[in-house]
């Protein structure tokens, strides 16, 4: 027999997601799903953030990575509480893996949590884990045809952070299609120019993210 | 390769509708996914097969429902569907002022139960 279960697959995903964010919204903690990448500048743009913001902010970082604990190491340098999580494997974090961390975490004494996803263009920006918002860092060594490649994860995201601009006179990608057709599926989007190099933009990031709690 | 986690969610659900029915087996699975919803039927299929060996749907088979990007257009109020996963612009008059209406779906709609 037939029977109708009309359903979201992801369901139980976002109900854990909806409990996180809860739990996050009851101590007063903002947070930032933080995509993009490998290599896009994540771990580096998270770094220059906490420098800027440690003082007025309280922040706290979970670090997502299929494997190792370089990124935490990075982050706790800092000075600010981080927890790594090791997927294992598996290409994004999800709700369930957050609420296992949060135990972890000091959140009644943090401001704003920062998720660093595990560095992917596709998976995790279909996982809900808690946020308040999304944010995507995008290298310029990239290439300006990601925007329409990776459709969902631009849409999902707030910010997109354009890190290595320090680079564009020496490659040949196409900034303004590339901020176009980004504002084009997201036209509510707030675009940053950064270099973590050199620290261009950091500033402008950072006040917004602040602004944001 | 997400799809893995999407067909354990996928599972788990069955599972619960097969608990809350009380029904033995699960011949057929029907889904409804959207074009944009960034899943791959293929490698939902593959997953599938892997994760319900020695289940309640070891014996199930699923049938995809894909489903078409689309919208209304906001300046010529034209319903309208594209072959890509996302929309710039209405394809009808180039406004860029429209509302998706489907697309993004990742849904069980039906089981063939016993």
């Amino acid at each position: 027999m037939k029977v109708k279960v009309v359903t979201r697959i992801l369901e139980a995903n976002d109900r854990i997601a909806e409990e996180n964010r809860k739990r996050f919204k009851a101590t007063g903690v903002f947070v930032v799903n933080l995509m993009g990448a490998p290599g896009a500048g994540k771990t580096s743009l998270l770094e220059k953030t906490i420098l800027k913001l440690k003082d007025t902010v309280r922040i706290g970082v979970v670090e997502g990575d299929i494997a190792g604990t370089d990124d935490a190491e990075r982050i706790n340098r800092t000075g600010v509480p981080v927890v790594q999580i090791n997927t294992g494997g598996a290409c994004h974090l999800d709700a369930n893996m957050i609420s296992e961390v949060l135990p972890d975490l000091p959140i009644d004494d943090l401001d704003m949590v920062v998720i660093e996803n595990v560095g992917n263009l596709v998976c995790p920006a279909e996982f809900k884990v808690g946020e308040d918002i999304k944010a995507m860092v995008l290298s310029i060594t990239e290439g300006h045809d990601k925007p329409l490649k990776y459709p969902l994860m631009f849409q999902e995201s707030s910010a997109l952070v354009l890190n290595k601009i320090d680079l564009l006179p020496f490659i040949d990608v196409e900034i303004d299609r590339l901020k176009g057709d980004a504002l084009s599926l997201n036209p509510l989007m707030k675009i940053f120019e950064v270099s973590c190099k050199t620290g261009h933009g950091i500033d402008a990031w950072a006040e917004w993210l602040r602004g944001l709690r | 390769m997400h799809e893995v986690s999407i067909a354990v969610s996928l599972l788990d659900l069955i599972s619960t509708h097969c608990e809350r029915g009380g029904y033995r087996s699960v011949q057929s699975v029907r889904l409804r996914i959207g074009r944009a919803s960034g899943v791959l039927a293929d490698a939902l299929l593959f997953a599938f097969d892997v994760v319900k060996a020695d289940t309640v749907a070891r014996d199930a088979v699923l049938v995809i429902d894909s489903v078409s990007l689309g919208g209304i257009c906001g300046e010529c109020s034209s319903p309208f569907e594209v072959d890509e996963p996302y929309v710039l612009e209405c394809p009808l008059c180039g406004s860029s002022s429209f509302k998706i209406e489907k697309g993004y779906e990742l849904e069980i709609i039906e089981m063939e139960v016993n």
